[in-house]
């Protein structure tokens, strides 16, 4: 029989709580207490109501016969004390830690299907930057608080379940610096299954990474793998999931639409015309024929009406062969040639722990992957196992096995020659139609090219190949099996004394193949000179066979004891010992291939060029101490210290201790503020060392294909035998607080890191012989600001709304590189660019040719009204590093469906694009063809009222008059005048990056099924650019992981993907 | 538990020793690779003697030199990897003690040879930059080299020289087949080595007559080229990377970058030059053209280089009798106690370079009977104010084609033929390489004050060598 139930709820201090969920149990009927704590509810006697508060105990209650419930919560002691996993795989109080963590869970990283769940970190934590780019299974960059390394990695220490793995981006230094026809073969730390993640704990650091050394000097992303739990049902979950992409057409080339082929009026008989005169017909009469070796659109305007020879007139083939076309643009464009990306997931999961016993976790992941460009797809087999066994009281072993086999087919090349998005977005025909290209491709086979270099049958492309062509017979494929495993043993001395020994390895074999189809566009291809140059063939084949592995032997005593009622302690005592081996051989044909589209290498039409050869092995042992006191759970003090001695060092400098200290002080258990749950300051500084890559103590020659005799010379690197281990020195000061009963919460820190005597390679003037020396040299200091905010602002039984704001600022400066050296060249790219480290300011700025100005007026030469760029590259024209980055997500649930989405956000930052740089030049983009301020097409001559006015002044102050002619390549592109600070724009954006709708069904539906769970979510990824400055493309568009970023060429266009997911429990 | 970690980080790859013949035979080719190139990114003298022109890129025959950062490659090949590798090669066969006593003698001879490439490599420095760095080079614990004057820098390597050929032993051998030159004719070696003192020594002929007269009457005594058969010529291979760089450029690439100059063609047509056909292929019609200088020009349009010049294994040359016989022209024009007149060895150089290219003795003698090719004749129809500068200049230029260095240097040096200004061009016409970027911001202060020793670091700066 209901009735009506009354009541009120308090706290232990009895204080009434506002906005405790009541439920009756085995209902959805609910309500929660008002703001003087008090509430009202049906139900029936012998029924039980369930009170929930977050951080308190939750209590239940038996109606009885009477009709006021009055309750009082306790505070939930473990609820409130976080437990997070810290280095090596500790877990600690989340309260006791002296240093900045954020964990984020795995549901949340696995959500989007990206096939890397690092990107999925993006905006969902403070103080890293993620930057993905579009190449298909590219890799993508990890910067926790900054760059602190002049030209060594500052990726992120990838950690699963308290130990290393690979993250290797195995990509050449010319693929980065954007040099044609290389390939973004990922970073392996993509190999991690979204399944497999439990929570991701952030170290952002130096005291948080001090325990694993040297390698963790550029925080550590610590992935806690799941684990069997008790769960009901059987244990089984399913989840299957699919998702299509579009592309965002605000991040693909917009073309104008009234032009063609050519480079200006260069052509016929004269040279002056758009058209050239050929005899395409056999008659012996000239015909009216488009400048189809140039790779330009800046030609004759079109005109139906005008029928002219193309491409298509050269082969018998074709069915336009020997027939004249009209001018017109294009049907079909380069966006035509995309096609729709789908990406499946399936996975099994089998989790169950037994009582006493232990637990163990199984699960299978199929991914499927296709790219936007025609045959190109990623496969990837993920199988892992996870159990743990109680062999006694004291004893119990641990393992986790996972194996992962990877398939890429037909990854993009990238960068500036060789790569159909630079043909795309730099070197096009607007006349081209691709499905013209596309049909005469899978009708003959052959390379039959927009762009011949002559209008012979058969000719031989000139500059580009038919996109189709290069697509389907000049793929690369790569495949990888790797192995990452851990076996622990824990022994239990004492209730306060146990000891930990753990083996743990992680190896992978991959290969990498490449391949040219004989009759392509001549392309530097296969092995490069110590120069970086390669030789052009039209043909040829090269792999690179990979065996990487890295095992670590870990033992560990871990003390716990409370000294006292108030005083506890603990201590852990460990060594590690690291050993990496990475070997690669890469051989590639010379000269061609002598069997057309035979690939191997045994098929080398010239003498196989040397192979590069590396066995690089190198080792760490480290001893390690922890010891934290904390009294009375308010005031912990942790102080580390650990020795490392590393085999990269000369022996007599190669090993090195550092030590941190860290502190945290829980202010609010001497405060009684009521709004305030919980606040604590921390403070810690701590110091890294770190040793030197591998062989940087001796000099070794290079060895060059004999030019008839043995040839070899000296290295362009000069070795350092006296190096001596780096430094980080870092401090950090936190505060994280929590108010109204966790309603509200926040956490900031401000740090400094500096990163002293540098070991690199200094850049040296040539005439010493060397192109640079190893020393230790150099300092970087990076500072800044994070905040976290998170509330709940809206909490009812049925609707609540969650929100979080992750604000991360980082000032970053190069403080000093070896004496006399002003600047750090890190890459050199196209257009006369480079990417500096320069003493005094940020790690990352561009240098190249600027504006020249009067009185900040831009100048403009009177002559020819062209601007007056510096004669030099070495003016600084931007600057890489964003101003700030923020994630905002939010997420609102109404009984079984909740919604959420999460804005990206970063402002500043520059990007150089080499699209823009050549394209407007060859006339590709709509800014190219407009009406001027005299109301002609800006393309008409002089003469007919074309041009226009470059905004600036003379040199003698006047302002300009001078009207430059447009009717010819390069007057909107680098050739005429305009400095490479044209070129660069502001990488600012705001985007959309996540959307999820996930739909729970009730679990009154699912009553008679054998099902425990079930839930169906739609989910949308970088749906809208909501804002961004650079046009033609994403502002994240770049060309790998690594140092060099701020420059972008003929990266692919950015998806827009939508996703449907079923996960099925039981 | 660190038993083996001295054992790890141990590159067991690449060598920590090589034989210094070794070092020697990739220094050669570099050396040769960068003088005979004409990749846009690493020699643009075939471009600023007008001999090529781009087709649709102009930059580089606008005398763009900085986009490409041209000087900074030549700089640094030069240094980097012939100067350090020539001075490794040195100190290591130095140090070596062979096993016989047969090739043991032979070292005196490889470190004299060393010595001549390395006075060869920093005279092609000094003409193309001016200061460079001399005294201080080739010392990593010096990262910041100080620039020398090229003139004391340029007489140095002329005393070298003199000292060089004297500690030649004819009657021993040196590098053998390491020396894709000479094949180790140490004979032949010190006929080079006279032969570059008295190019040198002939450099000097504006700023300092009276050096230039003895060190050119020296380098005479001593004997220089005598014949085609002494040419200084580097033989390549058929595969990538050791052919011929032109072949890689214009045949491997696949590119139709350059075609034939206007500036030459119009001189080879007005003298119906027997090499022309040897020199470019012709356009489809059958008759030589070459594109506008700093034009666009259709590559179909012009004519091309021809068929040998592109052959893989077409050899590279760095020094040649024709040149000798020019050079001994112009000394004799300046009245250098050198034997023999003008007239004869005008007529023995151009006959040199016809035959050295394929053409016959009575293609010569056709040639050298052309009222405009015949030294008197020419002389007296010459309207430029020292006639022989006009006269020897033109030829000897056209007999230097494909060899871009030699006649940018030549060209600045006598003056003649007058180059075309281009249609486009970025600067007047270049009379040196501008400093490479990378000096201005690593090596600033010694770059400064190089710059302000030489005038300016601009490309219309003049050498101290070329006066007029």
């Amino acid at each position: 029989q209901e009735k009506t139930i009354s009541g009120t709820v308090s706290d232990q201090k009895g204080l009434p709580l506002p906005g405790v969920n009541i439920v009756v149990e085995g209902t959805t009927d609910g309500t929660q207490t008002d703001f003087d704590g008090n509430y009202t509810i049906q139900g029936e006697q012998g029924q039980t109501l369930l009170f929930s508060y977050i951080g308190q105990k939750s209590v239940s209650k038996l109606i009885g016969a009477l009709s006021v419930i009055d309750v009082v919560m306790e505070e939930d002691a473990e609820a409130l004390e976080e437990v997070v996993v810290t280095a090596l795989g500790i877990s600690r109080d989340k309260k006791s830690l002296g240093y900045s963590t954020q964990e984020v869970q795995g549901e949340d990283l696995n959500t989007v299907k990206s096939g890397n769940f690092v990107n999925a970190l993006s905006g969902k934590a403070s103080g890293i930057q993620i930057k993905k780019n579009n190449n298909l299974g590219g890799s993508t960059n990890v910067v926790i608080r900054g760059n602190a390394s002049l030209t060594g990695s500052n990726q992120a220490l990838f950690v699963i379940d308290g130990v290393p793995i690979n993250n290797t981006n195995t990509n050449s230094k010319y693929q980065g610096e954007a040099s044609g026809n290389y390939y973004d073969y990922g970073n392996t730390a993509s190999d991690i299954n979204p399944d497999d993640i439990e929570t991701v704990n952030v170290l952002k650091g130096a005291a948080a990474s001090a325990l694993y050394g040297s390698r963790a000097a550029n925080g550590v992303i610590m992935i806690t793998t799941k684990k069997g739990k008790k769960v009901q049902g059987m244990g089984v979950t399913v989840n299957s999931g699919i998702t299509i992409g579009s592309i965002d057409k605000s991040t693909f080339a917009k073309y104008q639409d009234q032009y063609g082929a050519g480079y200006g009026p260069y052509y016929g008989p004269d040279e002056d015309d758009f058209f050239n005169m050929e005899d395409i017909t056999g008659d012996g009469n000239l015909d009216l024929t488009v400048p189809y070796q140039e790779d330009g659109s800046y030609g004759g305007r079109f005109d139906p009406s005008l029928m002219v020879y193309q491409w298509d007139a050269f082969d018998p083939e074709s069915p336009n062969y020997r027939k004249a076309t009209p001018w017109i643009n294009a049907k079909n464009g380069p966006i035509s040639f995309f096609e729709t990306p789908v990406t499946t997931t399936n996975s099994v999961a089998f989790a169950k722990s037994y009582e006493d016993d232990g637990s163990f976790r199984l699960n299978y992941t199929h991914f499927d992957q296709s790219g936007i460009l025609p045959n190109s797809s990623i496969k990837k087999h993920n199988f892992s196992m996870s159990g743990s066994f109680k062999l006694s009281d004291r004893l119990s072993v641990n393992g986790y096995a996972n194996y992962i086999n990877t398939k890429a087919h037909g990854r993009n090349s990238t960068g500036y020659s060789d790569n159909i998005m630079s043909n795309f977005k730099q070197w096009w025909q607007t006349n081209v139609d691709l499905k013209d290209q596309r049909d005469i491709y899978f009708t003959t086979k052959r390379n039959v090219t927009w762009n011949p270099a002559t209008s012979d049958a058969g000719s031989p492309p000139i500059f580009w190949d038919n996109p189709y062509w290069a697509r389907y017979e000049n793929y690369q494929n790569d495949s990888r099996n790797r192995f990452i495993g851990n076996v622990s043993l824990d022994y239990k001395f004492a209730d306060w004394l146990s000891f930990t020994a753990r083996v743990a390895t992680d190896t992978y074999s991959e290969i990498q193949e490449e391949r040219r189809a004989n009759g392509s566009v001549p392309t530097s291809f296969g092995i490069p000179d110590s120069g970086g140059n390669r030789g052009n063939v039209d043909s040829g084949y090269g792999r690179r066979n990979l065996e990487v592995t890295e095992t670590n032997y870990d033992f560990m005593f871990n003390v716990q004891k409370d000294l006292s009622d108030k005083l506890n302690l603990k201590v852990i005592l460990g060594s590690n010992i690291r050993r990496s081996d990475f070997q690669s051989i890469y051989s590639a044909t010379s000269g061609g291939l002598s069997v057309p589209k035979l690939y191997s290498l045994q098929n080398s039409t010239g003498p196989l060029a040397l192979p590069v050869e590396r066995d690089e092995k190198i080792g760490v042992d480290g001893i390690y101490a922890s010891a934290s006191l904390g009294y009375n759970s308010t005031i912990y003090v942790d102080a580390t210290i650990r020795r490392d001695h590393s085999s990269t060092l000369p022996e007599d400098n190669s090993s090195f201790y550092y030590p941190s200290i860290a502190t945290s002080f829980v202010f609010t258990n001497l405060l009684n503020a009521d709004f305030l749950t919980f606040g604590k300051l921390r403070a810690n500084y701590a110091e890294v060392g770190n040793s030197a890559p591998f062989d940087f103590l001796y000099d070794t020659y290079n060895v060059n294909i004999p030019p008839g005799a043995p040839s070899t010379s000296v290295d362009n690197q000069k070795k350092n035998p006296n190096l001596k281990p780096e430094k980080t020195e870092s401090f950090e000061v936190g505060l994280e607080m929590r108010f109204f009963l966790n309603r509200l919460s926040f956490d900031m820190a401000y740090y400094k890191t500096n990163s002293i005597d540098q070991i690199f390679g200094v850049p040296v003037s040539r005439a010493t012989g060397f192109e640079e020396k190893i020393l230790n040299a150099g300092e970087i200091e990076n500072q800044g600001v994070e905040i976290s905010v998170s509330g709940s602002p809206v909490r009812t039984v049925d609707f609540n709304w969650t929100a979080s704001v992750n604000w991360t600022q980082n000032k970053n400066k190069v403080v000093g590189l070896e004496e006399g050296i002003q600047n750090l060249q890190l890459g050199d790219f196209q257009g006369g660019v480079t990417l500096n480290a320069e003493v005094g300011k940020a790690y990352g700025i561009i240098h190249g040719t600027d504006y020249t100005y009067l009185n900040g007026q831009k100048v403009v030469d009177p002559e020819d009204g062209q601007y007056i760029k510096t004669a030099t590259s070495d003016k600084t024209i931007g600057d890489t590093n964003p101003d700030w980055l923020m994630g905002i997500s939010n997420k609102f649930s109404y009984k079984n469906i909740s919604f959420s989405f999460l804005i990206d956000i970063q402002q500043g930052g520059s990007i150089f694009s080499l699209d823009q740089y050549y394209g407007r030049a060859t006339g590709l983009y709509e800014e190219t063809a407009f009406i001027n301020d005299l109301g002609n097409p800006v393309r008409n001559s002089l003469a007919d009222g074309g041009g226009f006015i470059n905004d600036g002044v003379n040199p003698d102050g006047a302002t300009n008059a001078t009207r430059i002619r447009a009717d010819r390549f390069g007057a909107f592109g680098y050739r005429r005048g305009l400095p490479d600070k044209a070129f660069v724009y502001d990488a600012s954006y705001v985007k959309l990056r996540e959307v999820a709708l996930i739909y729970n069904l009730p679990s009154k539906l699912l009553e008679n099924t054998f099902l425990t769970n079930a839930s169906l979510s739609v989910i949308g990824s970088n749906l809208w650019i909501i804002n961004k400055n650079i046009p033609h493309e994403d502002p994240e568009g770049g060309l790998s992981a690594g140092n060099l970023q701020g420059y972008s060429v003929g990266s692919l266009p950015t998806t827009r993907d939508f996703g449907v997911n079923l996960k099925l429990q039981f | 538990c660190s038993a083996d970690l001295e054992n790890l980080n141990e590159n067991i790859k690449d060598p920590l020793s090589v034989p210094g013949e070794s070092l020697f035979t990739g220094a050669q080719k570099s050396l040769v690779d960068q003088v005979v190139d004409l990749n846009v990114n690493n020699n643009n003298t075939k471009l600023w003697a007008q001999f090529l022109q781009e087709t649709t890129y102009t930059d580089e025959s606008n005398y763009d030199q900085v986009t490409r950062t041209i000087p900074e490659r030549h700089w640094s090949v030069l240094y980097k990897d012939v100067l350090k590798d020539l001075d490794e090669a040195k100190k290591v066969i130095a140090e070596t003690t062979y096993p016989t006593p047969e090739e043991e003698e032979l070292k005196p001879n490889k470190l004299v040879v060393i010595e001549i490439l390395n006075v060869y490599a920093y005279s092609i420095l000094v003409e193309t930059f001016g200061d460079v760095p001399y005294t201080e080079a080739l010392d990593i614990d010096n990262l910041l080299p100080a620039y020398d004057d090229g003139e004391t820098v340029y007489k140095d390597l002329i005393a070298r020289l003199t000292t060089a050929i004297g500690a030649l032993d004819e009657n021993k051998g040196s590098f053998g087949s390491g020396d894709r030159i000479y094949g180790g004719d140490v004979a032949k070696w010190k006929l080079f080595a006279a032969s570059l003192k008295l190019r040198m020594g002939m450099l000097l002929s504006d700023v300092d007559p009276a050096f230039a007269k003895t060190t050119v009457e020296s380098a005479v005594s001593t004997g220089v080229f005598t014949s085609n058969a002494d040419n200084a010529t580097y033989t390549y291979l058929g595969s990538d990377p050791n052919t011929n760089p032109i072949h890689a450029n214009l045949v491997l690439s696949g590119r139709k970058d350059f075609v034939a100059a206007t500036t030459i063609i119009d001189i080879m047509n007005d003298l119906d030059d027997p090499r022309r056909s040897l020199y470019f292929l012709p356009t489809d019609d059958g008759t030589y053209k070459g594109g506008n200088i700093g034009e666009t020009s259709s590559y179909s349009a012009y004519s091309h280089v021809s068929a040998q010049i592109e052959e893989a294994t077409f050899p590279g040359v760095i020094l040649d009798y024709a040149e000798v016989q020019f050079l001994l022209a112009e000394a004799r024009a300046r009245l250098f106690d050198v034997g023999g007149t003008v007239k004869e060895h005008y007529d023995a150089a151009i006959t040199a370079s016809i035959i050295d290219w394929g053409g016959t003795d009575a293609d010569a003698i056709t040639y050298l009977a052309t009222p405009a090719v015949n030294y008197d004749l020419a002389i007296l129809a010459s309207i430029a104010g020292t006639p022989w500068k006009d006269i020897i200049g033109t030829q000897k230029w056209i007999a230097l084609y494909n060899r871009g260095l030699e006649a940018w240097t030549s060209i600045r040096l006598l003056d003649y033929p007058i180059m075309a200004i281009p249609d486009d061009a970025v600067s007047g016409y270049p009379n040196r390489y501008t400093y490479p970027i990378i000096e201005q911001t690593l090596n600033g202060a010694n770059y400064t004050s190089a710059a302000s020793a030489i005038g300016s670091d601009e490309a219309e700066t003049k050498l101290f060598w070329d006066l007029n």
